[in-house]
């Protein structure tokens, strides 16, 4: 029987890889996956580990974590986790139920805000003599880094391999946030300085606020995504005005009619922040919401100063 | 001569069963509810310390958050470098609160000096605002960081010591990590 040129250079090419050393023709070792909840906990994750792990989102772009459900295919997602990431602090409490129900109950999990000095939940939200804490940690520059720190440290001990690597990006990543803070501030520094009076329209922002020694005096929507009713909505309006607020802080990506009535009605200075919910997952998501905000931040204080 | 006593139709029986149940329902309900109580409110802290989330002024929980990250950030320069950095470097590196912004201003204009300790070094932060946020001392040693607080415009004992701290009326910052409420 005659072998043809093709299939003798297959053979060659079979019997070759056959004698060829182990090492040479090894499956390069998996990548790790790890899972997260939140949009800037992708970012956290994905500039922490590099091309040295997987960031896999559990629940999709475009579901608003406030009002998310666990759907079959996100909680079969968990199974192809090595560790998932969580907020931990009330914003993804999902992650908790779709954990239990997935094929890995007892998936390592990391708590990122586990070294962040937390706030107590305001507005509706604030019960409890402040044990219910406020979950936006991810709001903030230096919680963000706090939370970098943790996570880099954490995933170090999961995947030792690249614990190095982790901790060197990190460090990296939170320098450039501390600089997205500093260029904030050297752009306030020129502009004046004032100490505002602030309302917000959800309870999320404290953490940035007191970044630059600023207090929220009123926080208006009873719960995210619930609009106040009329008679809350005039009692806002009053207690604006006796508290003399000067800056409104409302969140992009949510159109409200209330909070333009609020508006008129007082006659007060309304900017948006970014919850950082929406869009596609990206790792320079966080850094471009961030600096968004804090330009957000540094233009109302410049517009409010004397 | 047989008799027979016919009761009138009712249903006593099958109450007195149902309320049997019950009680039994709401015997085991309290049972369960008093066994698993919630434990007593937290013991409170010990003189020395203060509670991040309830004692600090809205000033000192900044300065708080940015002091533990920035204890991360020296411990890595230090160790790069086999030197502890001034406060001078530290605000060179736009490293808040050492930095000179509009920030720390708002934030109570702290002075930071640097100073040895007999197991690390320490940051003390003199406040020219006590209203608005205390002086802050900052103890880094092979184990982590601590951060210390006292509301007015004073330097730590030196060496900032436990001891010494206390007795001079500083108070240590603790903070609680708090798991969501349904996890």
């Amino acid at each position: 029987m005659s072998i043809l040129p093709n299939r003798r250079l297959i053979l060659a090419g079979a019997l070759a890889a056959m004698a060829a050393p182990a090492g040479a023709f090894a499956a390069p070792t998996a990548r790790r996956r790890f899972g997260v909840t939140l949009h800037p906990y992708y970012s956290y994750v994905a500039n922490i580990v590099g091309d040295a792990a997987e960031v896999v989102p559990v629940i999709p772009a475009g579901f608003n974590p406030h009002a998310y459900e666990p759907r079959p295919e996100d909680i079969r997602r968990i199974g192809g986790l090595d560790a998932i990431v969580l907020n931990g602090i009330g914003h993804d409490d999902f992650a908790g139920r779709m954990i239990a129900a997935s094929s890995k109950p007892s998936l390592p999990v990391v708590e990122a805000n586990a070294d962040v000095p937390l706030l107590p939940a305001a507005g509706m939200a604030a019960r409890a003599a402040g044990k219910v804490v406020n979950p936006h940690s991810f709001l903030s520059i230096t919680n963000s880094i706090l939370q970098v720190s943790t996570i880099a440290r954490e995933l170090g001990r999961l995947d030792p391999d690249n614990a190095a690597a982790y901790t060197a990006n990190a460090r990296a990543y939170s320098r450039r946030l501390r600089q997205l803070r500093a260029d904030a501030l050297a752009k306030l520094a020129t502009a004046g300085t004032a100490s505002l009076r602030v309302a917000t329209i959800h309870g999320a922002y404290d953490y940035l606020l007191r970044e630059f020694g600023l207090e929220v005096s009123a926080v208006v929507e009873p719960a995210h995504g619930i609009e106040p009713s009329p008679a809350q909505l005039a009692e806002t309006i009053a207690t604006m005005r006796k508290l003399d607020v000067q800056v409104i802080f409302s969140e992009l990506n949510f159109p409200s009619a209330y909070v333009e009535t609020i508006r008129r009605e007082t006659g007060i200075r309304l900017y948006a922040f970014s919850h950082i919910s929406h869009g596609d997952y990206a790792p320079d998501l966080f850094e471009r919401e961030m600096a968004r905000n804090l330009d957000t931040l540094v233009l109302a204080m410049a517009e409010a100063a004397p | 001569m047989h008799r027979q006593i016919v009761r009138r139709a009712g249903a006593e029986r099958e109450t007195l069963w149902v309320l049997l149940a019950a009680g039994a329902i709401l015997g085991s309900a309290i049972l369960a509810v008093g066994l698993r109580a919630a434990p007593d409110a937290e013991a409170p802290l010990a003189t020395h310390l203060i509670d991040s989330r309830t004692g600090l002024t809205i000033a000192e929980q900044g300065l708080y958050a940015d002091l533990k990250a920035a204890g991360e950030e020296i411990a890595a320069m230090r160790k790069a470098v086999d030197r502890a950095p001034t406060p001078e470097a530290l605000a060179a590196e736009s490293l808040p609160p050492f930095a000179a912004d509009p920030s720390a201003a708002a934030r109570g204009g702290h002075a930071w000096t640097l100073a040895e300790t007999g197991q690390g070094i320490a940051y003390a932060g003199v406040s020219a605002a006590p209203e608005l946020a205390g002086s802050l001392l900052l103890r880094l040693d092979g184990h982590g960081a601590e951060i210390w607080l006292k509301r007015a415009a004073e330097t730590p004992p030196v060496p900032p010591e436990d001891a010494a701290l206390t007795a001079a009326g500083w108070k240590r910052i603790v903070s609680t990590f708090t798991a969501g409420v349904t996890r």
